[in-house]
């Protein structure tokens, strides 16, 4: 999983302030960590699920996330590069794309175009959602030479997180704090902590504020393609005075979009649900694939890898360490089937979508294995029009324009048959309607 | 022997597998005269059946041998139907480490899952599951769809890898009748916390057991469980010490199967199977033949064909040390003092495994070599399952080792139903060449 695309050659006339500012922010960030490194500026590899950015920040670290860098190489069209070299170190073709850009930048002294990636002090694993972090920081850790902690995050079951988990993590972030304090020499201060989590809260809110707007008719925003966009602040600089700022500025955006009429498309035909991880390969000429169909993403799962906010899973400085924790438990992909399942059928709901599209990358299981299940869930049990096409995140070998292209265009001229004759005509066997029609639409304001 | 009686429930799909029914003797096997069966009691008062209690008193090694070969092929499952005609609940439990000890306290039967093997065809599963995905996630899959599963009452999935994780929410939707459980299993091998944790998981794993098996959990049943486990775990390990010593008395292809056969079986019946068959491999008369020592890797979840492994030491290779078969070999033994459910996340905690499911807490290039040193291996087969990614991102870290004290290794990848045998027959022949003769 990975969020924050940043260097994203795509920009429909749509996007405005908002989209300049994460540019150049992103641009900032990659400036500054030239420089890192070292026991002055320490860097901490973090991974995007359940990640402690907070804290780790609060002792003086600079914080990378290999997965960002990594779907910001296959943005630039450079993870075939590191994947070769991973490839002829002997990592299969079957390995996540994430870990094969990652091990083979590595390998290429971290020069990518966006600048150079300092070397981790630091192996911050936060198990959370995804088995192969475990693996990928062994090897960072084993290749690289740098200490590794493991913050175990049980796997989340059950709609409320458990107290037995949330201690259990608890004790575990004590630890973590002991661990930073030993290891840079300063003293953890909790009242500094408090203050950034308070930072953190109200970026979490405005995001979950932009979200939100997918729900009028039509939707301001679109909520895969553009939301991918805006992920970085609220993983990579949350706790942050810039990341709060930059959610207001998108949100301001919205606001001038809905009264000039600006939006993601001419017309809004179809209203969808995706889920996955995007191709970010080639993701200009899939977001293309939506458009000239009129298709909006109004809801996503993909832009909640970093945390389930608008479930509720928000930092509150007035209980720090347990409300990291539950943040940490609301990673999406930390959810159960169930709850995943439930997830997306209350966003079909609640943003009225006509349809899910889910997107299954072949290297990665943790979001891929079982989606086929999901689709047959949507379509037989849930009665919404589902299609389920598959590529991959970083390997460009594996998107196959054409195909995905045909698919794709079967499924919207079905649903597009199905909206004109009734549910009958549609795809998915005629499934019932596509969704439960609740009245969420213009209840949300857009301040 | 009755064992398997194929009565596919009303109202359900039969089962599509087992063309061939297990051919399970119906006397107890040429080497011996079944012993007067003697009731054994489970954790719950339930009787050995007769049906198992004919298959514990098999006599003779190659009885038992084609036994456990025909057993383990069967994939109705019989020791769980047998289980059930006599009134107990049984758990499929996926590999690889899963706390048998709790089921069989609560007098349920554990079983391991490996998957449909070589004879199931996969056609349902695939859809679900996606393409790109290990064959027993599917086969797995595939048995629950076509009914194959049903004489189980609970299924487990440990969280040993994304796939397996994923499983079990599949299968909740699939059973929705059962119990299902995702059991978390803990990475973080330094925090004090981890063991309460785990003891955590533990109940809530009983709860469920409880609600379907109508027993009560009690610590004086577990650490009873805990005991017989332990003296299995002692069997299985002086019969891998035989095999690492003289392999040629007992071959890792029997000793597979040997293993195998006790994740179908309750260890009332295949413990006593265990000890006749190390008396009686101690005893065999067999040559030494000219091959190489080899330690297999990989194989941890999603096992070989027996006639893979087989294979494998036709080709000039003695295994002398592997990961199937895992649970049997996780921990040599579990404390018996003290809270039972304790002791088991102890153990499960503070055993320093080194296998692509649990994060290894040293070097993955030191480690593998101290492991074939350990085995005095000639060399490494890293032998993965098509697809498992734990398995494959391991096998980097474990060559840089092996190339470092220069170590021969080779590494082939299989799936459950792969049939490109001369292929790999013809790539171990080259490998165990280059050893024997560079
Ligand atoms: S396997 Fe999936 S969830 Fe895990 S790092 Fe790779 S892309 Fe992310
Ligand atoms: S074979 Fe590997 S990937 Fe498949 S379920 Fe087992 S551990 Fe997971």
């Amino acid at each position: 999983m990975s969020a924050g695309a940043s260097l994203l050659n795509a920009n429909p006339g749509f996007l405005r302030d908002a989209r300049e500012e994460q540019r150049k922010m992103v641009e900032r960030y990659y400036a500054d960590l030239e420089s890192a490194g070292g026991p002055k500026r320490p860097v901490a590899y973090m991974l995007v699920g359940g990640n402690l950015t907070e804290i780790v920040r609060s002792f003086g670290y600079e914080v990378v996330f290999p997965e960002i860098v990594a779907l910001n190489c296959a943005i630039k069209h450079k993870s075939l590069e590191y994947i070769l070299n991973a490839e002829a170190q002997g990592y299969g073709l079957d390995v996540c794309g994430y870990v094969k850009n990652d091990l083979g930048l590595q390998a290429q002294g971290g020069v990518t175009p966006f600048g150079k990636v300092p070397k981790p002090d630091l192996l911050v694993c936060s198990f959370s959602g995804c088995y192969v972090y475990i693996k990928w920081w062994e090897a960072l850790a084993e290749t690289l030479g740098a200490p590794m902690y493991t913050y175990d995050v049980p796997y989340q079951r059950t709609e409320a997180p458990l107290k037995e988990d949330v201690e259990y993590m608890v004790a575990q972030l004590w630890e973590f704090i002991h661990f930073l304090e030993k290891t840079t020499g300063r003293s953890f201060d909790m009242e500094e902590l408090k203050r950034v989590l308070a930072r953190s809260r109200r970026a979490e809110e405005e995001w979950v504020r932009y979200l939100d707007a997918g729900r009028r008719r039509p939707s301001p925003i679109e909520a895969y393609f553009e939301a991918v966009f805006y992920m970085f602040p609220i993983n990579v600089l949350r706790g942050t005075e810039e990341a709060v700022r930059f959610y207001e500025t998108c949100n301001e955006e919205i606001r001038t979009r809905v009264s000039e009429g600006n939006y993601p498309v001419p017309e809004e035909k179809f209203r969808l649900v995706v889920e996955g991880v995007p191709p970010y390969t080639n993701y200009r000429t899939f977001w293309d694939f939506f458009r000239k169909w009129g298709a909006v993403s109004v809801a996503a799962t993909y832009p909640k890898v970093g945390g389930l906010f608008d479930r509720g899973f928000y930092h509150d400085p007035s209980r720090p360490l347990e409300s990291i924790a539950e943040y940490s438990l609301g990673a999406y992909v930390n959810q159960s089937w169930p709850l995943r399942r439930d997830l997306i059928k209350q966003y079909v709901r609640d943003y009225e979508a006509d349809a899910v599209l889910i997107h299954g990358i072949k290297s990665c299981r943790s979001f891929t294995a079982g989606q086929g299940d999901l689709r047959d869930w949507l379509i037989h049990d849930a009665g919404v029009p589902t299609l389920y096409i598959e590529s991959d995140h970083e390997d460009p070998r594996y998107f196959t324009p054409a195909q995905i292209k045909n698919r794709m265009d079967a499924f919207f001229e079905s649903l597009d048959l199905r909206k004109r004759t009734g549910p009958s005509a549609g795809p998915a066997g005629g499934h019932a309607a596509t969704t439960a029609g609740a009245s969420a639409t213009k209840e949300v304001a857009v301040r | 022997m009755r064992l398997v009686q194929i009565q596919p429930r009303s109202g359900s799909r039969p089962p599509e597998v087992p063309s061939k029914l297990p051919g399970i003797p119906s006397s107890a096997g040429a080497g011996g005269t079944p012993s007067e069966p003697l009731p054994v009691l489970l954790p719950s008062g339930q009787a050995l059946s007769p049906d198992l209690r004919e298959l514990r008193d098999l006599k003779n090694l190659e009885e038992i041998l084609k036994n456990a070969r025909e057993l383990i092929r069967d994939l109705s499952f019989p020791t769980a139907r047998a289980w059930a005609a006599g009134g107990g609940t049984s758990v499929a439990f996926f590999p690889v480490y899963t706390p048998h000890e709790i089921a069989h306290s609560l007098g349920m039967l554990p079983v391991t899952v490996h998957g449909g093997g070589e004879d199931l065809e996969i056609t349902h599963a695939d859809a679900a599951l996606g393409s790109f995905l290990c064959s027993i996630s599917k086969s797995t899959l595939e048995l629950a769809i076509t009914g194959c599963l049903d004489p189980f009452s609970a299924y487990v999935f440990p969280y040993i890898c994304d796939v397996s994780r994923n499983l079990e929410g599949i299968l909740c939707r699939l059973k929705p009748g059962s119990a299902t459980h995702m059991l978390h299993l803990p990475q973080n091998f330094t925090s004090p916390a981890t063991i309460p944790f785990l003891v955590t998981e533990y109940r809530r794993l009983i709860a469920k057991f409880e609600k379907v098996s109508g027993n009560r959990y009690q610590a004086s049943e577990l650490t009873q469980s805990l005991k017989l486990y332990n003296e299995r775990r002692r069997a299985i390990e002086e019969l891998s010490e035989l095999r690492r010593k003289e392999p040629w008395k007992l071959p890792t292809s029997e000793l597979y199967l040997l293993e195998r056969m006790g994740d179908l079986l309750p260890p009332e019946a295949h413990l006593p199977l265990l000890r006749r068959s190390l008396e009686q491999a101690r005893e065999r008369s067999r040559t030494k033949r000219d091959a190489v020592r080899v330690l297999v890797v990989g194989p941890f979840c999603e096992q070989p064909t027996p006639d893979m492994l087989a294979l494998v030491e036709e080709a000039g290779c003695y295994v002398v040390g592997d990961e199937l078969n895992m649970l049997h070999h996780w921990t040599p033994t579990v404390p018996l003092d003290g809270d039972p459910l304790e002791n088991m996340a102890r153990s499960y905690v503070q055993t320093p495994v080194d296998i692509g499911v649990r994060a290894t807490p040293i070097p993955k290039g030191d480690s593998i070599v101290a492991r074939a040193r350990a085995v005095d291996a000639q060399g490494v087969l890293f032998l993965t399952a098509k697809f498992c990614e734990p398995a494959l991102e391991d096998v980097v870290l474990y060559r840089r080792g092996l190339d470092r004290e220069k170590i021969p290794y080779l590494h082939m990848e299989f799936e459950e139903r792969s049939t490109a045998y001369e292929q790999s027959r013809l790539q171990i022949e080259t490998f165990v060449e280059s050893v024997l003769f560079d």
